[in-house]
């Protein structure tokens, strides 16, 4: 069995009438094949970061292990109360572990729920893949562009099955967006402009200190640099530093951008300019963009792309019943519009809140309308690329696609300056210093 | 101290001391003024101050790495991000030997006269900006404790021959303990090292949280 089918997301453009997702129909015939579950074979998985999202993850997990689809056999987690937490959340038979390296060792689990910090998510996955575990990894996928090469290559040559959690792909209304825009409701598309409000600004800063004892401080940094422990690396705040996280055009920006993305059909291309410009934090240890204003401009299709992040510049939200599709709006704080030669489009949230304008939701595909890929639910997407081979719908492909988006952005904005992408090549042009920049050494022995 | 001149003009004064050749009086006060803005007790005054670093240049290298021991964590704060201003307005297309410059006057405060934390900073911002003339005193760094974990990842950022010949020369004189840490750099580098062999994925760290049942 070829077990990393490949389907062009063009591919899932088919005719109305056809079954939506029908490339990933595959017969029973090939199913268990070597190094995947059969249709009817429990996984067995591993959650690696148990905090946050690890948190929701773990709960979420235990909803598919009640329904026979899964069995939960490790936590991991550098914070000792964290997994204490975990471990009783878990229940019987679920093997806490600080070290992930013992999870991979494990030859009895199928796959990994990787939701450590963002500087993490690199070396756990490429690590997971190279034990030849299948991944379900928070976004954004990478921190460098090299890492984003290595992730790619490690799920290629190990042949398994990555998601990548821009959740915001697989929700209902995400489905009624796609289908509305591909079908040209609002024409042709050349602009998508991304709202988000501000990155906060750290209110308390405070010395560097010892680390709590419950918490393996060598192990938190992993790959990054060594530096003193400061309580306002984490937890959960490790999102507003540059190099553990990157700011909200990193944290929400992967949704937001990855629904523009899926949706103009421009998984596997890029920008050939990022310009950024922002404003940082007046004090504190966080370093992300305050305010932030990044354009990418694409070619063949030309279009233009753009992150807005300014409090208050958020559209407001359509009034919701709370019997729609996606209920009601519980984060209208961010989300794009597209702009179309024939009108605009918007949509709020973008990950697993993900709401779209009542004349998305509304609009009845007409004979012969373009029906496209319905996710499942994103979990269970995951799944069916583990059993079937098919490629995930925010595959590691896409999703560091999206992940180079915002490290570009950022990239330019430490910089100052505009940036030349080769996307052919994945590469910074005419930058020396840039260039150095789309890999960071990491400490050994964390690291790919 | 209150600044009660604008930012552009202190800006335009300092950053034609770059250009200007010998420091004179005037453009020591001009380095001065942005060093006492580094330092004010507004944080928008010492904000708007460090984003205007890269303008100062290599001039304000020396001054700033003083102040990044200052008592006051927030002053110390702005100075090193001046100082990364610095060389990140250095490093653009284009100005070349505004990027030697500033990495001369960076390089002497890998020298033990400096805390480690500068030491630390210095060698990140020399791995963005250094060249052949750093590697020597970078590589020196390779056989110092508390830095030479920093020094080889540097070393491994910084392209061509010269880098190179260092880490594998230090892969023959580290001591063991060391030597997995060199040999990772080599790999990354392209280098094929038999040994030793990479740990990567062997366990190390236990927990002492126990399992329910």
């Amino acid at each position: 069995m070829k077990k990393s089918k490949h389907i062009n997301r063009r591919e899932f453009l088919t005719a109305a009438g056809a079954a939506a997702g029908l490339p990933y129909v595959i017969a029973s015939g090939v199913l268990a094949a070597r190094g995947r579950a059969g249709a009817n074979e429990k996984l067995t998985v591993a959650h690696i970061g148990i905090g946050g999202m690890g948190g929701y993850h773990l709960n979420d997990m235990k909803r598919f292990r009640d329904r026979g689809v899964v069995n939960i056999a490790a936590v991991c987690d550098a914070d000792e109360n964290r997994l204490a937490n975990a471990v009783k959340s878990a229940g019987a038979g679920v093997q806490p572990y600080r070290d992930y390296r013992y999870v991979l060792e494990r030859k009895d689990i199928d796959a990994v729920v990787i939701a450590t910090p963002d500087h993490w998510h690199a070396v756990q996955m490429v690590h997971a893949a190279e034990c030849g575990k299948h991944v379900y990894v928070e976004k954004p996928a990478c921190c460098t562009i090299e890492e984003g090469k290595a992730m790619v290559a490690a799920a290629k040559k190990n042949k398994v099955s990555v998601q990548v959690g821009s959740q915001g792909r697989s929700q209902p209304e995400a489905y009624l967006a796609h289908r509305y825009l591909v079908n040209g409701n609002i024409g042709h598309i050349s602009k998508v402009t991304c709202f988000h409000y501000n990155s906060p600004e750290d209110s308390n800063p405070v010395p560097d200190s010892d680390p709590p004892p419950e918490l393996d401080w060598d192990l938190w940094l992993g790959p990054m640099r060594w530096r003193p422990y400061n309580k306002r690396y984490c937890h959960g705040v490790f999102r507003w530093i540059m190099e553990s996280g990157g700011g909200q055009i990193r944290d929400r920006g992967a949704h937001v951008m990855s629904c523009a993305m899926w949706w103009m059909g421009a998984d596997g291309t890029g920008p050939v300019t990022v310009e950024a410009t922002g404003t940082p934090p007046k004090k504190g240890l966080w370093d992300s963009a305050v305010t932030m204003d990044v354009t990418y401009t694409f070619k063949n299709p030309d279009w233009v792309l753009t992150w807005n992040q300014h409090t208050g510049n958020a559209v407001p939200a359509e009034e919701r019943t709370g019997k729609e599709p996606g209920g009601k709006i519980s984060r209208p704080g961010y989300g794009a519009v597209y702009h179309g030669d024939k009108g605009k489009f918007v949509h709020w949230g973008g990950d697993g809140g993900t709401w779209v304008e009542k004349k998305a939701r509304e609009w009845q595909p007409p004979s012969g309308a373009k029906d496209v890929y319905k996710s499942p639910g994103h979990k269970e997407d995951w799944f069916k690329g583990i059993r079937t081979g098919a490629k995930t719908i925010m595959n590691i492909d896409a999703a560091v696609g999206v992940a180079n988006l915002c490290v570009l952005g950022n990239l330019s904005y430490i910089l100052g300056r505009k940036l030349q992408w080769d996307q052919a090549k994945q590469e910074i042009v005419g930058d020396e210093q840039a260039r150095r920049m789309m890999s960071r050494p990491q400490r050994h022995p964390y690291h790919l | 101290m209150q600044s009660g001149k604008p930012k552009t003009a202190l800006l335009s004064a300092a950053a034609a001391t770059v250009t200007a050749g010998p420091v004179g009086a005037k453009q020591k006060k001009d380095v001065d003024e942005f060093i006492a803005r580094i330092k004010d007790k507004s944080e928008a005054v010492r904000t708007e101050a460090w984003l205007g670093a890269g303008e100062v240049g290599a001039r304000g290298i020396r001054p700033l790495a003083r102040v990044m021991k200052d008592d006051d964590m927030e002053v110390a704060r702005a100075a090193k991000r001046a100082l990364w201003r610095i060389v990140r307005h250095a490093g653009r297309p284009g100005a070349a030997k505004e990027k030697q410059a500033v990495a001369a006057r960076l390089t002497p405060l890998l020298g033990d006269k400096q805390p480690a934390a500068v030491r630390r900073e210095v060698l990140w911002m020399l791995s963005e900006i250094g060249g052949v003339k750093q590697i020597d005193k970078i590589g020196a760094l390779l056989s110092d404790k508390e830095l030479r974990e920093d020094a080889r990842m540097v070393l491994q950022r910084i392209p061509g021959k010269s880098s190179l010949k260092v880490l594998r020369a230090a892969l023959e004189t580290a001591p063991e303990n060391f030597k997995l840490n060199i040999a990772q750099s080599l790999r990354q580098r392209g280098v094929e090292v038999p040994a030793p062999a990479c740990v990567k994925l062997a366990p190390t760290k236990k927990t002492n949280v126990k399992p329910i049942g």
